[in-house]
């Protein structure tokens, strides 16, 4: 870049900074005299930031944590908590499960979207066992109890099937085990594990002496004449601080999904759905600033796409089908896997086909019903599909179902039983007719030791990113609860721990 | 400063000049247009607080005051009953309502979207007068 063009881009840059927006790069030379020096510095509150912060520090660097809200945390605290890890933890072991590495990698490697990055899956699989015994020692508390449950437990129990794992064609490419961990208490009730985590790691960091400043933006990276990311400008209380980070500044402020003009510039699947979720600071900043430095991004369409049609459980036993009134999913995937299938897969068209047993017999605030009917005929009609292939599929369905059978989609046994009590019922899985959440996975490309890469695959010397800011492990699909926060917590810890390598270089 | 100075404050420089005329709510689009709050929040009876406390009931109810939820200062010093009125302001930008509260929550610009989360939350308060003549005649879900 020519230096005019940057000092126009500087002085554009300055005006959104003072206006409390992040802003392009700034060159060293042009930001004025450092303010503050530190050895690492964390951009964000949530579960990548956090272990980040533990991990320097651990090292004997120094650490900031800048949290742009009142509030720390993240969506990670928002969230239901759940760490995918797996190959034989503590907890899977006291619950009766045998598990292993391979196994684990297995999952995620066939689940995940096509050519997923295997490095990092491999490091992830790698570092499981010690990185459950990581989260124990930071205080972070497991119920040792296993929960059957298809969704989240509202109990304590802090063990269960998060993922697809017992479904076709999963369940044959690799070894079914609850990999699940969910932080819990005795006697605790309802969806906390979010909170539990987060509580428990903040308590952590701040009795080792780490710092969490709050209503703290960062704002623009500053970066040498070589590149290079010497630290930040940040909008501390008010006033705009200048911040050395002499080993690395670790991006992780969360992904995009509330910046909606960036999700319909980049994610148009995930813009359709109606339900974004998130915290409310996850606006796509850290991807920005990145970007600006050089960063390449990878994979900015994916993210999840979940409809929760369970529980109940019984309605799994009805059908999902398409536009042209026909099946083309198990339903008894793991919803995000299903969620994927109509947003980028099916025009983001669905409807879920349930007789008088299967139905979910309430009003849930879900899904709505759209049409009722005497026959699956009248139904197919009401529904204004092609003449007479609803009744086909539910004909076909059945007559296997009757026989514990799926030839197609190869449901399991449990949820298969024929569609025949009337009235049947039909619910609406469109994307922006049900309660469809999403939220972004796409972010800046890493390295598997979290260094961001430029356009050209290079590290950028002095960058790191970590959870939804990066792209890590989660694809689209999704392919089960934990894979988010297991991959910004354990990803987290090696930024930390390599932008804290640097300051002894 | 007290809630009602505020809003007299927003009265007076405008601020409030979306709400007139009043924009008529529709509860099934409010259903999900209420989507994303649930991140935080459960409507529905018995259900109780998450990571904000729980709205059953809340157009009965004074603000910040339901036990067994942490509620900012800013909350627990206010005074005053939820009604649509003042639940359109606080959506309209949380932050400026009653600053240094805790929702993470983004302003809501639209106002009709507003409209709509109000009538779908306006379900779940059964005796409010509000249900009665605006809301759909629904029962609250259990």
């Amino acid at each position: 870049m020519q230096r005019r063009r940057f000092l126009q881009g500087a002085a554009t840059g300055s005006a959104l900074a003072l206006a409390g927006c992040t802003a392009p790069a700034i060159s060293e030379r042009d930001s004025g005299r450092w303010d503050q020096t530190v050895d690492v510095l964390v951009a964000g509150s949530g579960a990548a930031a956090t272990s980040a912060a533990i991990d320097a520090h651990r090292t004997g660097v120094s650490t900031l944590v800048l949290e742009k809200l009142t509030v720390i945390g993240g969506s990670s605290a928002m969230s239901g908590g759940v760490i995918y890890l797996g190959g034989g933890t503590p907890l899977q072991k006291v619950c009766g499960f045998e598990d292993s590495r391979q196994a684990m990698y297995d999952y995620i490697a066939n689940a995940s979207h096509l050519h997923p990055q295997l490095d990092k899956i491999a490091r992830y699989c790698d570092g499981s066992l010690e990185h459950f015994d990581w989260l124990v020692g930071n205080g972070v508390p497991f119920v040792p109890r296993f929960s059957n449950v298809r969704e989240m437990t509202f109990g304590d129990e802090s063990l269960y099937y998060s993922g697809s794992e017992k479904a076709w064609p999963y369940r044959d490419l690799a070894r079914p085990a609850p990999r699940g961990h969910v932080p819990s208490r005795e006697g605790l009730k309802g969806v906390n594990g979010g909170r539990v985590l987060m509580q428990a790691l903040h308590a952590s960091a701040r009795a080792q002496g780490i710092r969490f400043v709050t209503d703290a933006k960062v704002q623009r990276l500053v970066v040498g004449d070589d590149g290079a990311v010497l630290g930040v400008q940040a909008l501390i209380a008010g006033e705009l601080r200048r911040i050395r980070a002499r080993g690395g500044v670790v991006l992780a402020c969360g992904g995009f999904i509330h910046n909606r003009a960036m999700v319909r510039e980049h994610a148009p699947e995930l813009y359709d759905c109606s339900t974004p979720w998130a915290n409310m600071g996850d606006m796509g900043e850290g991807i920005q600033m990145g970007v600006s430095v050089g960063a390449g991004t990878l994979r900015m369409d994916q993210g999840f796409s979940i409809v929760p049609i369970y529980p109940p459980n019984q309605v799994v036993k009805g059908i999902v089908v398409n536009r042209s009134g026909q099946r083309f999913i198990n339903e008894d995937v793991y919803h995000a896997r299903l969620g994927d299938a109509i947003a980028y897969h099916e025009q983001g068209k669905a409807w879920l086909i349930c007789d008088a047993d299967s139905a979910y017999g309430y009003d849930d605030y879900r899904v709505k019903v759209v049409a009722q009917a005497d026959t699956v005929a009248e139904l197919g009609r009401a529904l204004k599909f092609p003449d007479a292939v609803l009744e086909q599929t539910v004909q076909y369905y059945n007559r296997f179902a009757a026989q514990k059978q799926d030839p197609m989609f190869h449901k399991q046994e449990e949820y298969l039983s024929p569609l025949q009590k009337a009235p049947f019922v039909a619910y609406d899985l469109s994307v922006d007719k049900a309660f469809f959440v999403a939220h972004t996975f796409g972010g800046l490309h890493t390295s598997v030791d979290t260094e961001v890469l430029n356009g050209f695959g290079e590290a950028i010397p002095g960058l790191y990113a970590a959870g939804r800011t990066s792209h890590g492990i989660p694809t689209s699909p999704y392919i089960g609860s934990g894979i988010s926060v297991g991959d910004s917590l354990f990803f987290g810890r090696v930024a930390g721990r390599h932008a804290a390598g640097r300051v002894a270089a | 400063m007290k809630p009602f100075i505020v809003l007299s404050l927003m009265l007076a420089s405008g601020l409030l000049g979306a709400q007139t005329p009043a924009v008529v709510g529709d509860a099934e689009r409010g259903q999900l247009a209420f989507g994303s709050c649930r991140t935080c929040h459960y409507p529905e009876q018995g259900v109780g607080h998450h990571n904000g406390p729980g709205l059953w009931n809340i157009f009965a109810l004074k603000v910040g005051s339901q036990e067994g939820f942490a509620y900012s200062e800013a909350l627990r010093r206010a005074d005053f009953v939820w009604t649509p009125a003042l639940m359109d302001v606080w959506l309209a930008d949380p932050a400026k309502f009653l600053p240094g509260n805790t929702m993470m929550a983004l302003p809501i610009d639209d106002p009709q979207k507003r409209a709509d989360i109000i009538a779908y939350l306006l379900r779940f308060t059964p005796a409010s007068d509000e249900n009665d003549q605006g809301g759909d005649g629904k029962q609250a879900a259990d």
